[in-house]
Order: structure tokens, then sequence, then C-alpha cells
């Protein structure tokens, strides 16, 4: 009966109606504020990157649906890579709609003031492009120049590049064009775009004056319609499309041309949501692990609290307050810096838009990224937290009072909910069930194999203890192993923005090790192309002359299919069973002959392309198309050659090395066939000497002004270039986990602060000097960022393996210095940070500690 | 109105060392009455510090039963105990156990915020005085000395007017006069309270303040002087 009696009086008062906890909630962090305004800031970070990557996702939908008709310039539009056919033209013509046509081939262009060269994209326009938008020049006539004739002008980026200006000559193919000036924006062309494809643009009634279009040139061709209205567009796509088709062309609309575009943005938007992600959960585990060590020291109070008479609830409650009020204030503050963030990202994706940004606050993602802290602050800080409801008051009396383990419902509650949570937002965010899944795995790889090797590490270290080192060195190390130091935390925190970089830095050099031609003398870095069979002596001549070597001479023809094992192409386009690619059938092919397999192939399957008998022609396939074709040795082909219907059998299958000393074909032809057929050469060398390479590019293009020529090294700087535009942004983003981490690492130092003291204090009175323990402080510092950089170098190397290998099927390369480099640069900071937040704890008089103390 | 405040019976603690039981408390009983002042003697280790947080509800008896004011505590939850303590019981440590972030003043007023009081703060200031520290009510404990620190902690204590004190050791960390000072003040707050007053130390001059001395020794209760009555 007492029982129940005391049941009823002592009534429980939620956490809203109990202002006592409140008071003590304040009370207790008015001298806890900076420590906890430290365990916020990384949920800062986080929410920061969450809420710029979602508001930039805003401002680009935006954008996108504001400007969609100006990144396509027209309503439809109809391109292909070889002429439209006459039917075609005529069904064009047939339309009462405006129309505009573009034509464009790669091809030479020399700039008269400083005889330099380079391969270019020339555009030969004609009629009133863009029927949406504008092309921004400089000066603001240079477009209407040109289409009066005997005017150029160029990419920003190439005029730059060659020092062009308004009234200089530039050179392409037979004719000389005065530059009108510089394009700065072109309907639906990104910075990025420029930068691998650079372009001058002519009148399109002057490009065949070039003499530039010659048998085997390869030009494309677009013919742009503006209609009256979306229903317009919806019959015009009806009449065309059986049409084009037919023909092997394409074409685009502006509603594919958004939905494209979208989905680009919207894959690009997911991976770098789910790098700010990442950010926000390696905050939060930085939070969970710091609440932990507050609650951990709370305990004693909490005791204390116990005793006078406080639930264990009520004990939660007030430091549960402070850590939800301040996971509010951190969020807040997060949403306002990512916001501030975003006004910095149309700088930093500038490259990669077709279309100018808008600033722009969503307020939605703001809301979301206040709610997510508030979510993620409370998950991740009740599981540590939770301990305090089961602190047993018998510690005040004895503090070295084990508590018992509880089983308890909110702490099941809270692990359930917090192994869902990664998997629930990120398929929120990517709004894909599966994406989500697959990030929950990646990440738990992630990071459990960040902390494996963090554990490996730390234990490699404690085996091979170095006990004869200096005291300094020694003791250093030693202060790793502190209790509560959060030394393996804070390596899987700092190591993974370390291990994105230099996954990044591995990929970048693996690639690079693609196309890098300077290690292998004999491999051609320079490929002439276009070369009509007259042409073919002059240009080896020319390139002897040079002392340069001739490394190949190898002829083209261009062919279509026309039949299939014994079907035409036309009849498999309409089999709706058993479909082909249409782009298969109705391509160009580009084929050589030769007896011989070349350097970069091997015969996997049958034998090398030979004659038999009288006209027996057999032939060997790439293994990729032998795929698409569903073709297999023996099968047979007709191709048409510029009108001769040539049949085939396919002999072997090579597997091909494309990007080992080109060109390499999908088909190869045995000698003894084309040879009198309508061809091009194709010729390569290797130019090692720039002033050797411009000397020889001048003549060539005054020679042999429609014969192109690629310079591979040129391709090596563009990669590069792409590479540092695109690894910007992803440094950009793993800078979150650096910061998120180091973050991490000043709520660490904060953590540890006392115990850091009274360390040192025992160092001083045993007579160590302010230098050696600014030593200490310094050199334990140094191993934790060694430490960290180290777990993600590695495991970034094993990755940058596995991606090289499987993913990119090319050679793993490593570029040391820059891994050096990344390493240090993480040594660094972890240093700088560190020795900032521990400079009262170096400072502080061992007196005062003491007095403090006792 | 029960006259015995405390009643413990065959009080029995064994705690698990391994494979092995070991009894730290073996079979104590005694009792507390109103206004009573006992004291709890003994060398390390016998079972004094045990004996006291069993009787104020920190720690639960392995068998025999601990009523407090008619509660029985050992069939209570922790809550409940929480509750019972914070009605009836104060408590004196021998290291102060005040909490860090709060004045003096605010260490003072949490007992009674606990049960939800309203205008606690002139009864804190109040007893604050009456300890001596009426101009160091907003000091924080680190910038009080022991003594001091002592003195809010027996404010603390007594702002609730507890029914029973428990003091482990009260004395035990303050030099020779504040040692004094601050036992003077713990029997003039008890006899003006009539507060049951528990007291577990090693001194024994302390000890012969009391009106009993219960003597412990390897986990039994071997000896109960009567030293005066009430």
């Amino acid at each position: 009966m007492i029982e129940y009696v005391i049941k009823i009086k002592r009534k429980t008062k939620s956490i809203f109606q109990d202002g006592w906890v409140w008071r003590m909630a304040w009370r207790d962090a008015r001298h806890n504020f900076f420590r906890l305004l430290l365990f916020a800031s990384s949920l800062t970070t986080g929410i920061a990157a969450v809420v710029a990557i979602g508001s930039l996702n805003y401002s680009l939908r935006n954008d996108l649906d504001r400007n969609a008709k100006e990144l396509l310039g027209a309503d439809f539009v109809a391109n292909g890579n070889k002429a439209f056919e006459r039917e075609i033209r005529a069904a064009f013509d047939s339309t009462e709609f405006e129309q505009a046509s573009e034509r464009e081939l790669a091809s030479m262009v020399l700039f008269s003031h400083t005889r330099q060269t380079r391969l270019v994209r020339v555009v030969g326009l004609e009629g009133n492009f863009p029927f949406y938008g504008e092309v921004g020049t400089l000066p603001s006539d240079a477009y209407s120049k040109i289409k009066g004739g005997g005017y150029a002008m160029l990419d920003e980026s190439l005029a730059s590049q060659y020092e062009v200006s308004s009234g200089d000559t530039l050179r392409i193919g037979n004719r000389e064009f005065l530059v009108s000036g510089v394009v700065q924006k072109w309907p639906g062309s990104s910075g990025i775009l420029t930068t691998f494809t650079p372009s001058v643009y002519i009148s399109d009634a002057e490009l065949d004056s070039t003499g530039l279009i010659q048998y085997g040139s390869r030009v494309s061709y677009k013919q742009y319609f503006k209609t009256n209205s979306d229903k317009d567009v919806e019959d015009l796509t009806k009449k065309l499309r059986p049409l084009l088709r037919k023909y092997g062309h394409g074409f685009d609309t502006v509603e594919e041309r958004k939905e494209e575009l979208g989905e680009g943005f919207q894959s690009v938007y997911r991976f770098f949501s789910l790098l700010a992600f990442v950010a926000l959960l390696l905050g939060c585990i930085g939070v969970a692990s710091s609440v932990h060590i507050y609650a951990t020291e709370k305990r004693e109070e909490v005791a204390v609290l116990r005793c006078v008479g406080s639930s264990g609830w009520q004990a939660f409650n007030i430091f549960f307050i402070q850590v939800f009020l301040l996971g509010i204030l951190a969020s807040i503050a997060g949403s306002l810096i990512g916001l501030g963030i975003q006004q910095a990202i149309p700088y930093v994706f500038k490259d990669f838009m077709p279309m100018e940004l808008d600033f722009m606050i969503s307020w939605g993602s703001v809301v979301e990224g206040i709610i997510l802290g508030v979510v993620v602050s409370i998950l991740f800080t009740i599981l540590p937290l939770v301990i305090i409801r089961f602190v047993p008051p018998l510690s005040v009396l004895r503090s070295d009072y084990k508590q018992k383990r509880v089983f308890s419902k909110t702490r099941l509650t809270a692990i359930i909910l917090i192994i869902l949570f990664p998997f629930i937002a990120a398929a929120y965010q990517t709004s894909n069930w599966l994406v989500g899944i697959a990030f929950t795995i990646g990440i738990a790889l992630a990071l459990f194999s960040l902390a494996g090797v963090a554990i490996a590490l730390l234990w490699v270290v404690r085996k091979f203890f170095p006990k004869k080192s200096g005291f300094v060195f020694r003791h250093a190390l030693s202060n790793l192993f502190r209790p509560n130091n959060q030394t393996r935390v804070l390596m899987v925190s700092i190591g993974l923005g370390a291990f994105i970089i230099a996954t990044l830095s591995i990929t970048q050099s693996s690639l690079l090790g693609q196309v890098e031609f300077t290690g292998n003398e004999n491999q051609s870095n320079t490929i002439l192309f276009d070369i009509q069979p007259s042409q073919i002596e002059g240009v080896v001549k020319l390139i002897k002359e040079h002392n340069l070597p001739a490394n190949q001479t190898v002829p083209i023809v261009t062919c279509r299919l026309s039949s299939i094992k014994g079907r035409t192409v036309d009849v498999i386009q309409k089999d709706t069973v058993d479909r082909l690619p249409n782009w298969a059938l109705t391509r160009e092919y580009r084929v050589t002959y030769r007896d011989s397999l070349h350097v970069s192939e091997e015969l996997i399957k049958g034998k090398v392309h030979q004659i038999t008998g009288r006209d027996s022609v057999w032939v060997t396939i790439s293994e990729g198309m032998q795929d698409n074709l569903r073709v297999d040795v023996g099968d047979s082909l007709i191709f048409d050659v510029q009108g001769v219907p040539i049949p085939v059998r396919i002999s072997g299958i090579r597997k091909v090395d494309w990007s080992q000393d080109p060109p390499n074909f999908i088909f190869v032809f045995p000698r003894g066939v084309l040879e009198q057929a309508p061809q091009i050469w194709v010729a390569t060398t290797r130019v090692d000497d720039p002033q050797v390479a411009n000397r020889f590019q001048q003549e060539l293009v005054m020679g042999f002004p429609n014969v192109s020529l690629i310079d591979l090294r040129l391709i090596l700087s563009t990669i590069n270039e792409l590479f540092d535009k695109i690894g910007m942004v992803v440094r950009f983003l793993a800078l979150f986990s650096i910061i998120t981490g180091l973050v991490v690492l000043a709520g660490a130092v904060m953590n540890s602060k006392y115990v850091r003291i009274k360390e040192n204090v025992l160092l001083r009175t045993i007579g160590a000097r302010t230098n050696q323990i600014m030593k200490i402080t310094l050199i334990e510092y140094t191993y934790l960022g060694l430490f960290s950089a180290l777990t993600g170098v590695l495991l970034s190397v094993i990755a940058g393996f596995f991606l090289t290998k499987f993913f990119f099927e090319i050679t793993f390369s490593l570029n040391y210095l820059e891994l050096f480099l990344i390493g240090l640069g993480v040594v660094i900071l972890t240093v700088s940070i560190g020795w900032f937040n521990s400079r009262e704890v170096i400072s502080t008089p061992p007196l005062q500690i003491l007095r403090k103390e006792s | 109105m029960p006259d015995i405040i405390l009643q413990a019976e065959e009080l029995t603690k064994i705690y698990k060392s391994g494979e092995k039981d070991l009894t730290v408390l073996d079979s104590v009983s005694f009792s507390a009455t109103q206004g009573n002042s006992l004291s709890i003697i003994g060398p390390s280790g016998s079972g004094k510090t045990t004996l006291l947080g069993l009787c104020a509800g920190l720690d639960v008896p392995t068998r025999g039963t601990v009523s407090l004011m008619g509660f029985k505590l050992n069939v209570m939850d922790e809550d409940d105990r929480a509750y019972i303590r914070n009605q009836f019981v104060g408590f004196v440590f021998q290291n102060f156990q005040l909490l860090s972030t709060l004045t003096a003043l605010e260490n003072v007023m949490v007992p009674l915020e606990l049960r939800g009081d309203k205008g606690v703060e002139p009864k804190a200031a109040e007893l604050l005085a009456r300890v001596g520290l009426g101009d160091r009510m907003d000091h924080y404990p680190a910038q009080l000395s022991g003594g001091e620190q002592q003195r809010v902690a027996m404010a603390r204590a007594f702002i609730t007017d507890p029914k029973i004190l428990f003091a482990d050791e009260p004395t035990g960390n303050l030099d020779e006069e504040n040692a004094k000072h601050v036992t003077d003040i713990l029997f003039q707050l008890n006899k003006e309270q009539q507060t049951t007053l528990v007291l577990v130390t090693h001194n024994l001059e302390l000890a012969k303040r009391t009106q009993r001395i219960l003597t412990m020794r390897g986990g039994r209760l071997v000896e109960e002087k009567i030293l005066s009555t009430v």
C-alpha cells in the first residue's frame, strides 16, 4: 500500500512541463558553452554542405525550366553525321517553319599573327540561329559580321589561349578570315565543352570555299526549326522521326534536351548530395563521440542530482535539452552558411553549366536542412546520453562503482533508428530506395574499412612501439592511446577527407597514364588525318623533312553496312522482335586494309583477315562491335562502299586496345579488295620538340590545308585541365569532410583538455620544460595527422586499384608527389587545429592548476 | 507520527567478484528514531559506507529490508527512491559533491526546485547566511575553499528540512579549524530541525558527539554504544 501511495504522489512531468530541467540545462550550459558549440559545429558543416547542394539543385531546376528553349536555341533540331538525304531535305522544305542550318567539322586553324596552329571545330552557320536566347559576343556585332562573309569568330577560351583579338587574321583551309570577335556565350554550350573542343564560327556559305570538305571528311549536320507552338513540335516530330530514323539521323526537342540535362544534373546532384551527406554523417559520428565523453564526464554530477532526488529521465533531459537546442542552432547556422556557400557554387560549377546560374534561396532546402539537423542531433546524441539515465546514485560514495548493464528501450530504439537513418535519408535525398541501400552499404563499408585501417595502424604502432626513441617522441606517441582521446574517430573522419581527395588523384593519374606518351619512345603522339591519296606522298615527305618518323600510314575507306547474315539493314530495322541498335546499323564505318594484326590488336577467335578462293573476302571485327551486331566467325555481311556492294565473311574477332598507337579499327579488310575504292589516309608520327612541332604544323597547314592534325600532347593537357576543373568541385566537397574532421578534432582536444592539463602539470612538476611540453603536443598532432592521412591514403590506394582495374579498366598508376602533398596538407591542418586549441593547456601555469585540482 | 525514522533489518549485501561471492555486509539490523544522532565507525572495508548507501536508498540490499519513514526502500525502483530522498533525506559527503557549474546559491536551491517549489531563493540565501556564506552566494565551487564548499553542501542538505541526514566523513577533507566549524554547524542544525543524523566516520572525537555509536567490523555490526539519550 505504501508503494501505491508513492506512485500516486510522484507525478512524472514531461520535459516541457518540468521547468527545473530547463533551468538546470541553462545553468550547466553556461560553463560548457564553447565546448557544446564545438559539438554543434561538426553538425553545422554537414548541414551547410547538404543545404548548399540542395539549394543548388533547386536553382538548377528552376533555371532549367526558365531557360529550356535557350538550351537548344530552337524548338526542334535534326542532326546527323552525313548530309541529309534528298527525301529528308524535301520534308524539311515542305514545312512552313523558320529554319537555320549548321555544318561542322574538325580542322586545323592557323593564327596568322603568331603562326601557331590548333585543331578546332569549324562551324558553318546559316540562318537566324539561335531562335531563342542569344549568342553573346565581344564586340556585340561579331556574329552579324560573319553572316556578311569574310569574318570568323572564335570561342573566348581559344582566343585568350592564342592571344587572338578582333582584326587579327586566321587561316582555315584555303581561306583567310578576319576575326570579328570572340564568343562568350553559345546556347547550350558550357565552358568545359569549349575547353575540349574550341570552335571557330564562319558563315556556312563560305565553308565550301575553304576546301575542307572533301571525300572522307567527317562533317556533322544540323537543321534547326522554330515552330509556333508545342503542338507544332509534336507534328514535326511525327513527320520527321521515321525519315530521320530510316537514314540513321537523330533529332532533339526542347523537352528531350531538358530531360537529358535534367537527368544529367540529377545524377551529378545525387553524387554531390551523397558526398555532402557523408560530411553530415561524419559530423554525426563526431557529435556522438563527443557527447559520449561529455556524458561520461557528467556522471559524477548526475550521481549527485540522483542523490538529491532527480529521476533518471530528469537528469537525462538536462543534457538532452542542451544538445537538442544546440542541434537546432547548429542546423540554422549550417543552413545559413549553406546559403552563403551556394553563392560561391556557381563560380565553382560555372564551367559545367550550359547556362548562367541565378542565385536563388530555396527555403525548402533550408527547412529540410534544419529538420535534418534536428533529427540527427536527436538520433546521434540519445544513444551516448542514455547512460545518464542509469547513473547509480551510489557513485557519489564510490566513484569506482561499476554501473550495471541495463536494458533500455530508448537505447535499442536509438540503435535501430541510427541504422535506418542513412538508408532512409539517402533514399529520400536521391528519391531512390536502391540508391539508399547501396549508399548505406557503401558508406558502412567505407567507414568500416577506414576504421579497420585505423585500428590496424594503431595496432602496428602499439606492437612495434619505439621503446628506444627519445622521451618526447615516445610520450607524444603514447598520448594517442590516452583514454577518451578519440584517436580512432579522428583518424576515420579526417582520413575520409584524405581518402576522397587521394582517390581522385589516383584516378586522375591513372587516366592520364593512358594518354601519356612521353614514356614510350616508339609510340606516336601526332596523328594526321583527312589526307587525300594524292597528298600522302607529300605529307610523308614533309614528315621526313623535319626529321620525324612516319610511324604509320594507314588508308581509310568509308562504307556502310547494307546486309547482315543475309538480312538487309532495312529488314533488320523493321524487325521489332530481334532488334539491333540502329546506330550500329546506319553508321558510317571507317575501315582499313592490311594483312597482319596491329600492335594494339590480339586475335581472340578465328583467323586473321584474308582472301581465300576467288571472291571470298574474310574480314576481322573488333570484340565489342561483334556483340552489338550479334555476329560471329563465319557470318556474312555486305558493305556498301560508295555504292558498290562488297560481300564479306567474318574470319576472326580482334581484341583492340583502343588507346594504344591509334588509329584502330572496327573492321579490317585484307589487302587486294579496297585499294581502288575512294579513300583517305592517316599518318602518324612522333614529335617531341615543341618548336619542331610548331614549324611542322605551320608548314602542314600551309601546304595541305585540308589535312588535320591531332596533337595528343594537347589532349593530355586538355584532360589535365578537365580533371583540374572536376577535381576542384570534388575537392570542394571533400573539404567539408576534412573541415568536419578538424572540428571533431577541436572538440576532442577540448574534451581531453583537463586530462592534458593534469598531464602537463605532472610533467612540469617532475621537471619538464615548456619547450618539451610544446614539442610533445606538436609531435602528438603530427602523429595524429600522419596516421589520419595514412589511413585515408592507404585505403585510397586500395580503392584506386579496384576502381582503375575493374571500373575504368585502365592501368593503375600513382602520383607519389601528389599523394605526399595530400598527406602533408592533412598533417599541417591537423597540427594547426590541435595546436590552436591546446594553447591554453600549454600556457596555463602549474600552480593555478594545482590549486584548482586541490 | 512514527518515532522510528529508519529501520534496517537483516541487511546483507553480496557482490559478485568473478566466480566468488563477496559479502560486504552481513545481517545488520538497527534503527534510528526522530532527532536521534548516531555514528557508524569501523576500520576501512568494514562495510560502513555500504550500510550508509543502503540506508539512504542509494543501493538495494541482497537480503533484508530498509524502511525509511515507513517506506520500504528495497521494493521500490530507483526513481521512487530518488523521490523519497528528495522528500525526506539530506546528504553531506566527504568530497562535498557540489555541482561545479552552479553557484553556491543555485546548489542550495536544487533540492527544493526539484520538488517544484517556487520562490526558494530567499530560503536558500538565508541558509547560506546561517552557515556564514552570505557574501559568497554567487561564487562557484571552484572559487570556494574546502570548508566553504562543505558549508554549502550542508545548506543544501538542510534546505528541505530533511527527516534524516546522512553524512559520510563530513570532515574527512578539512583541516582542524574548518572541521570544527563544519561539525558545529552540523550538530546545531540537527538540533534545531530535529533531524535524525546518521554519520559515518573514522574520527572518534566526532563520533562521540552523537548519541549512539555503532561499530562495524568485517561487514557485521559488532558493537552498539549508547552515549546519551535525546
